[in-house]
C-alpha cells in the first residue's frame, strides 16, 4: 500500500447508457462485458498503474525521466438524473474528472455542458475533466463529429478529448496515462515549486 | 406433528395478542412495526436461533428425504455429485486458462495501439494556473469500498424456484396441503397465510399467495375472479389511454430510460425476449406517469422480474422459467401476467415510494438506520469499517435502491420475498434487518479485510 507515489480518485460521469461502466471495466479487466447492468448510484474501481517516464511516449511530459506507481481509483455513477443527489456527494475529492459521451447519440453530447456545470459547483476548483467520445467503433453511426468535441472541449478549458472504444479497447489504457500524467505533473510540479515548462503546450493530433 | 417456533417471527410472537385474534376473528394487526417497539436485536437473534434446528428449514427437508432413500440410490447420487464437482472443476481450471490467455492477446494488442489520432491534448502547463488553490486537494491515501466488496452469493438457500425436485417429500406434501386448505377458503385467513408464508411458500401455490400477500387478492374466495378481471381490465385501460403518450415531449424521457435499462436487465435469456421487453416497458412506462413524484427510476426495472417469473410459473410446466419461451403462451395468459405483476409490484412500490422521490430520501434514512443498527448490534464491524473510511452509502445504496436483487440470485430473492410480503413492512423495516444480517453473516471477511480499496 505504502508503495505508490500518489493515490488518484477520478470520477467518471455522463448520460446513461453512454458506456462508463464498459469503460471502467476494459480498464480494470481489460475485457468487455457485452451484458453490463445498469450502475446503480456509484461503483468504485481500483487500479494501479505504472507510469514510466522513459519509455517512449507521444505525449510529451515535464517528468520524462522519472518513473510513478499509481493507484487509480475511478468513481463509476450512475447516468439518471435521480441519483445525482448521491453522486453529487462524490465530486467533492475527486480529483480528475472523466465525462461520456455517446458518439452515436447527440444528445448526451448535448448534455455536455450541464455536466461540466456540475463539475464547477460540486467539485473542487482545480479538477483536471476529460471528455471521451465512446463507441468509436460505431463510425458509421456518428453523430457527432470530433472537431465539435474539440471546440466544446477548448471553450470549457478541458484537458483533452479522447474518442474510445470500450468495446474494441481503444484509447482506454491512453485515456488514464493521461489523466495520470497531468495528474503527477500538477502534483509533483507543485511539490518541488517549479514552474511547469513553457514547451509544454501541445496538440498531439 | 410438526412443532411451531413462534420465535422465527418478526417481530417476536405474543401469544396474548395471538390468542385474543383467533378467538375474535378479527383482522390482523395491521399497524405499523415501529423498530423501537421491537425487542432488541439480539433478544430477536437469540429467539430466532434454533429456529434453525426446529423449524421449517431445508436441512430437516433433506434429513427426512434422506431417511426415506435407501443406500444404494445415496451411494449412486453422492457418486454423481463427486463426479460432477470433478467435472465442473476441470471445465474451471479451462475457463480461466482460456482467460489467462484471451488477456495476454488483449494486452498485446492493447500496447501496440499507439496514440490513435481521435485525440486532443491541452497542455499540463494549463495546471499551473490553478496551483495554488490544489495545494490542498490531499494527494493521501484514503479508503473506500471496492465494488466486489458484496459478499458472494448467498449458497446454501433453498433452490425453490429453478431446481427440478418433481417427487415431494412427506414434510414438503403436508407443508403444500396446509397452504391448499388455507386458500381453498371461502375466506382465507391472511394471518395465517402470513405466519405460513414466512418461512418460504411452495412454488406450486406460491403465485396466488403472493396475490393475496400483497393486497392485491381479497380474502374472499368468491370475489376474487372478479377482482381479477376487474383490475385486469383497469390496467388494459391504462395502457390503451396513457401508452401511445411514451413518445411525447413530457414523457419521452421515461420511456427513453425505461427504453435503454430492459436490454441491460438479468436473467440475460428473459430479457432477450422481444416479448418480455414490450411487456415490461408497458408495465414500467405505465407505473412511472402514473407515480409521478417518483417516475422511473433505475432499479425499478429489477423489481418487476420476481413477480413476472413467478406468475409466469402459473402457466406452465417446466421447471426452469428463466429459459423458458415466454413467446409459446397464449396472448390472454400473457396478458393476466403483465396486468398482475404491474399491480404487485404497485403494491410493493406503494411502501416504499420515497426511496425513489427527489433526493431518494427512503434510501438515505435506511442508511443511516442500518448504520445505527449495526453499531449496536455489531461494534467491531461497524468500527472497522469505520475505521477505514467505508461508508455505509457507498455499499449499501445499492442494497435498498434494489432490495439486494443485485447481491444474490433471483431465487433467493423469489424466497427472500415470500418473507417480505408476509410481513407488515417486508419491503423496508425488514429489509433493513436482512441488510445487517448481511453484515453480520459476512462479519469475519469484513474484519479481515484491510484494504478497502
Amino acid at each position: 500500500d505504502d508503495a505508490f507515489d500518489y493515490l488518484f480518485k477520478i470520477i467518471l460521469i455522463g448520460d446513461s447508457n453512454v458506456g462508463k461502466t464498459c469503460v471502467v471495466h476494459r480498464f480494470k479487466t481489460g475485457h468487455y462485458n457485452e451484458k453490463q447492468q445498469n450502475t446503480i448510484g456509484v461503483d468504485f474501481t481500483v487500479r494501479s498503474m505504472d507510469i514510466d517516464g522513459k519509455k517512449g511516449s507521444s505525449i510529451h511530459w515535464p517528468l520524462q525521466l522519472l518513473s510513478f506507481l499509481l493507484q487509480i481509483q475511478v468513481w463509476d455513477t450512475a447516468g439518471q438524473e435521480r441519483f445525482r443527489t448521491i453522486t453529487q456527494s462524490y465530486y467533492r475529492s475527486a480529483h480528475g474528472a472523466i465525462i461520456a459521451y455517446d458518439l452515436t447519440r447527440r444528445s448526451t453530447f448535448e448534455s455536455i455542458p450541464h455536466w461540466i456545470h456540475e463539475i464547477e459547483k460540486y467539485g473542487a476548483a482545480n479538477l483536471v475533466i476529460m471528455l471521451i467520445g465512446n463507441k468509436s467503433d460505431s463510425l458509421d453511426k456518428r453523430q457527432v463529429l470530433f472537431e465539435d468535441a474539440c471546440t466544446l472541449a477548448e471553450k470549457h478549458g478541458l484537458l483533452a478529448v479522447l474518442e474510445t472504444s470500450a468495446k474494441e479497447a481503444q484509447n482506454i489504457e491512453e485515456l488514464f496515462t493521461l489523466m495520470a500524467k497531468e495528474l503527477i505533473a500538477r502534483n509533483t510540479l507543485q511539490l518541488h515549486g517549479k514552474n511547469p515548462p513553457n514547451s509544454f503546450c501541445l496538440d498531439s493530433r | 406433528s410438526i412443532q411451531h417456533v413462534y420465535g422465527a417471527q418478526h417481530p417476536p410472537f405474543d401469544p396474548l395478542l395471538h390468542g385474543t385474534l383467533i378467538k375474535s376473528g378479527s383482522k390482523p394487526p395491521t399497524t405499523p412495526v415501529k423498530l423501537k417497539k421491537v425487542s432488541t436485536f439480539q433478544e430477536f437473534e437469540s429467539n430466532t436461533s434454533d429456529a434453525w434446528d426446529l423449524g421449517d428449514d431445508d436441512d430437516e427437508l433433506l434429513a427426512i428425504a434422506a431417511e426415506n432413500l435407501n443406500t444404494e440410490v445415496v451411494m449412486e447420487t453422492a457418486h454423481k455429485v463427486i463426479e460432477n464437482h470433478s467435472k465442473l472443476q476441470e471445465q474451471h481450471k479451462f475457463q480461466e486458462h482460456l482467460q489467462e490467455e484471451k488477456q495476454e492477446e488483449e494486452s498485446a494488442q492493447l500496447t501496440s495501439v499507439a496514440c490513435g489520432d481521435n485525440r486532443l491534448v491541452k497542455s499540463v502547463s494549463e495546471g499551473h494556473t490553478s496551483r495554488n488553490a490544489s495545494e490542498n486537494s490531499s494527494m493521501q491515501r484514503s479508503q473506500s469500498l471496492p465494488q466486489t466488496s458484496t459478499p458472494p452469493l448467498v449458497s446454501g438457500m433453498a433452490d425453490y424456484n429453478t431446481s427440478a425436485t418433481p417427487a415431494l417429500t412427506e414434510r414438503e406434501a403436508s407443508r403444500l396441503d396446509k397452504f391448499k386448505q388455507l386458500l381453498a377458503g371461502p375466506n382465507t385467513d391472511l394471518d395465517e397465510l402470513r405466519k405460513l408464508s414466512w418461512s418460504g411458500i411452495p412454488k406450486w401455490v406460491r403465485p396466488i399467495a403472493w396475490k393475496l400477500l400483497s393486497g392485491y387478492l381479497p380474502a374472499n374466495v368468491d370475489r376474487r375472479e372478479s377482482t381479477l378481471q376487474r383490475k385486469r381490465k383497469e390496467y388494459f385501460a391504462f395502457v390503451e389511454q396513457y401508452y401511445d403518450s411514451r413518445n411525447d415531449e413530457n414523457h419521452q424521457d421515461t420511456y427513453r430510460q425505461i427504453h435503454i435499462d430492459i436490454p441491460r436487465m438479468s436473467p440475460e435469456v428473459l430479457r432477450l425476449q422481444p416479448k418480455v421487453t414490450e411487456i415490461f416497458e408497458r408495465i414500467l412506462f405505465i407505473w412511472a406517469i402514473r407515480h409521478p413524484a417518483s417516475g422511473y427510476v433505475q432499479g425499478i426495472n429489477d423489481l418487476v422480474t420476481p413477480f413476472f417469473v413467478v406468475f409466469v410459473c402459473e402457466y406452465i410446466e417446466e421447471e426452469e422459467v428463466e429459459n423458458f419461451d415466454v413467446s409459446s403462451l397464449p396472448e390472454e395468459a400473457l396478458q393476466n401476467i403483465e396486468a398482475d405483476s404491474y399491480w404487485c409490484m404497485s403494491k410493493l412500490l406503494d411502501g416504499i415510494q420515497d426511496n425513489y422521490t427527489f433526493a431518494q430520501p427512503g434510501i438515505q434514512k435506511k442508511v443511516k438506520m442500518l448504520e445505527e443498527l449495526v453499531s449496536r448490534i455489531d461494534e467491531q464491524v461497524h468500527r472497522h469499517l469505520d475505521q477505514h473510511e467505508v461508508k455505509y452509502l457507498q455499499f449499501a445504496f445499492r442494497w435498498m435502491n434494489n432490495l439486494l436483487m443485485r447481491e444474490v440470485p433471483l431465487r433467493c430473492t423469489i424466497r427472500l420475498w415470500d418473507t417480505y410480503q408476509s410481513e407488515p413492512e417486508g419491503f423496508s423495516h425488514f429489509h433493513l434487518y436482512v441488510c445487517a444480517a448481511f453484515l453480520v453473516r459476512w462479519r469475519k471477511e469484513i474484519l479481515e479485510e484491510k484494504d478497502f480499496q
